[in-house]
């Protein structure tokens, strides 16, 4: 009994498919406006999840750096750290001298030879200062600077990576948008694929009215339509998917010249597999429900006269 | 079979295709339904079969009530009704076999079971060596053959005609007719539509005349 059911199900699938491949131009239309139409989210989605993995490798913690005055000697800084380092909402704090400044400077920015020419150090000894509540209040980070900047010894007080954490916040209501757009988006795949199966029910209403007439229930004659409707809409997420990958193909080189030039060995990323499957299941869910919808509609006004 | 009491049905712009219809039709009874054009005998085979509901009356086909009958039942309903239709309503862009099989598979029936029983229903109406061609390259009486065998190779209870020989000439309609003759021999009760009186005399079967939507004439289920 269950066999049997299985039996004809994968058979409506077949004769779903064969119908599918015996109108190959208006089919492929059909899944190249649905792919193009997922692949726009998509491809956000990827840009987005890619920006947000390269800015969480850098530390988004309130850190503090105090630029000290050119005069202060090594002994003072020293003082002045072991000062700071007493106060209550402080964790830790790190002396950077200029001497070691400028060698940290040299290693990373790549300029090494041309600093070689200077006569002088042009950098100010810094203390990096981590305040012991480091994901504290904006406001509480900020009255530390301000106490901190009262030293005479600082001459610049400032609060690092701030804009790190901005990034972070617009990145997040990127995501927020993306979610929208892909609402939006969805909503139209249910348009295109309802109006689809809609022409495909009307191009067989003789067929319909007939197998009405000798008794076929609603859900057998939805039945390959439905499936018409899923696999169409599953051609289409797998299509979406192929265009995400060409396009970060396409931007792969690019980008690899730009991660050079920072010195990163930052690497593009493709959907990974639960956003792929994610993406696999709403295509194939959008294209279900369009055609039960456009399918539930018309079959109600194709009745034997 | 079939017990119609007081049956009307009007159509929108107050128009009574019915009128008062009284019949009961036994099981196994082979009964004609004649009249001029427009006298009903359509529209009593669309109450028969669910595509119309009647507006007042009791209707009781195969002891179903047309008036109460849910629509989700309709399916289930028609399956226990063989339909001939005048214009046989195939489909054009399936074989032979499959037209046949579509009620089988409507019902699904066992993929075992549906050859056997498509090629005995073909083989009934003498087209089993066609079963691999389409509609469109049949004459019409082959045409209306693959339509009857479509309406019977569910062995429904109750077989409808309506007018199963319109397009047919004297020596295809006989042909037709001894099908239905068949059928009835074997149980089935026949139900048909036409006012072709040749076939008519021929068969010598009860007689139920329509005019102007009211039963004029009524021969008897002895006749």
């Amino acid at each position: 009994m269950i066999k049997n059911y299985f039996m004809r199900h994968a058979q409506v699938f077949f004769f779903s498919l064969g119908q599918l491949s015996r109108t190959p131009i208006a089919t492929f239309l059909t899944v190249a406006v649905i792919g193009i139409t997922l692949a726009l989210p998509a491809c956000l989605y990827v840009a987005i999840e890619n920006l947000q993995r390269l800015s969480g490798s850098w530390d988004s913690n309130g850190q503090i750096s105090l630029f000290l005055k050119r005069d202060v000697n090594d002994a003072a800084a020293e003082k002045l750290a072991a000062k700071i380092r007493a106060l209550p909402a402080v964790s830790r704090v790190n002396y950077i001298s200029r001497d070691a400044a400028l060698a940290e400077f040299k290693q990373l920015s790549g300029f090494g030879e041309a600093l070689e020419a200077l006569e002088r150090n042009p950098l100010p000894a810094v203390l990096v200062v981590l305040p012991a509540d480091t994901d504290s209040h904006p406001d509480k980070l900020q009255a530390l600077v301000k106490q901190l900047r009262r030293y005479n010894e600082v001459d610049i007080a400032q609060i690092d990576l701030e804009w790190v954490r901005r990034l972070h916040a617009i990145l997040e209501l990127a995501r927020h948008g993306v979610l929208i757009l892909a609402g939006g988006l969805g909503v139209a795949v249910l348009l295109i694929i309802g109006n689809t199966i809609r022409l495909a029910v009307l191009n067989r209403r003789d067929e319909i009215v007939i197998t009405k007439l000798i008794g076929g229930t609603n859900a057998f004659i939805r039945r390959p339509f439905l499936y018409a409707g899923t696999l169409q809409g599953l051609l289409g997420a797998m299509l979406a998917w192929l265009l995400v990958a060409l396009a970060l193909l396409l931007l792969s080189s690019p980008i690899d010249n730009l991660a050079g030039l920072y010195g990163s060995r930052f690497e593009a990323k493709n959907l990974g597999l639960p956003a792929s499957l994610a993406l696999l299941a709403a295509g194939g869910l959008l294209g279900w429900l369009g055609s039960r919808l456009a399918v539930g509609r018309h079959l109600r006004t194709l009745e034997p006269t | 079979m079939i017990q119609f009491t007081h049956v009307f049905k009007r159509y929108p712009g107050n128009f009574d295709a019915l009128r008062n219809i009284n019949l009961q039709i036994q099981p196994g009874e082979m009964v004609f339904i004649t009249g001029h054009s427009g006298a009903g005998k359509s529209t009593l085979l669309k109450l028969i079969t669910a595509i119309e509901r009647p507006t007042r009356g009791e209707a009781l086909v195969n002891g179903s009530n047309l008036l109460r009958l849910p629509r989700r039942r309709i399916p289930y309903f028609r399956r226990e009704i063989g339909v001939v239709f005048q214009d046989h309503k195939l489909l054009l862009d399936r074989t032979v076999y499959d037209n046949v099989a579509l009620p089988l598979i409507v019902t699904g029936t066992d993929e075992r079971e549906v050859p056997r029983r498509v090629r005995a229903a073909l083989e009934m109406v003498g087209l089993l060596s066609k079963e691999r061609m389409y509609p469109i390259t049949l004459s019409g009486g082959e045409q209306q053959r693959v339509g009857i065998a479509r309406a019977v190779v569910n062995k429904p209870p109750l077989l409808l005609a309506d007018e199963p020989t319109g397009n047919l000439d004297s020596a295809l309609s006989d042909e037709i007719l001894d099908l239905f003759l068949d059928f009835h021999h074997h149980g089935v009760t026949v139900l048909v539509a036409t006012h072709d009186w040749h076939l008519i005399n021929r068969a010598r079967k009860r007689v139920m005349e329509l005019n102007h939507g009211e039963l004029v004439r009524d021969t008897g289920a002895a006749a």
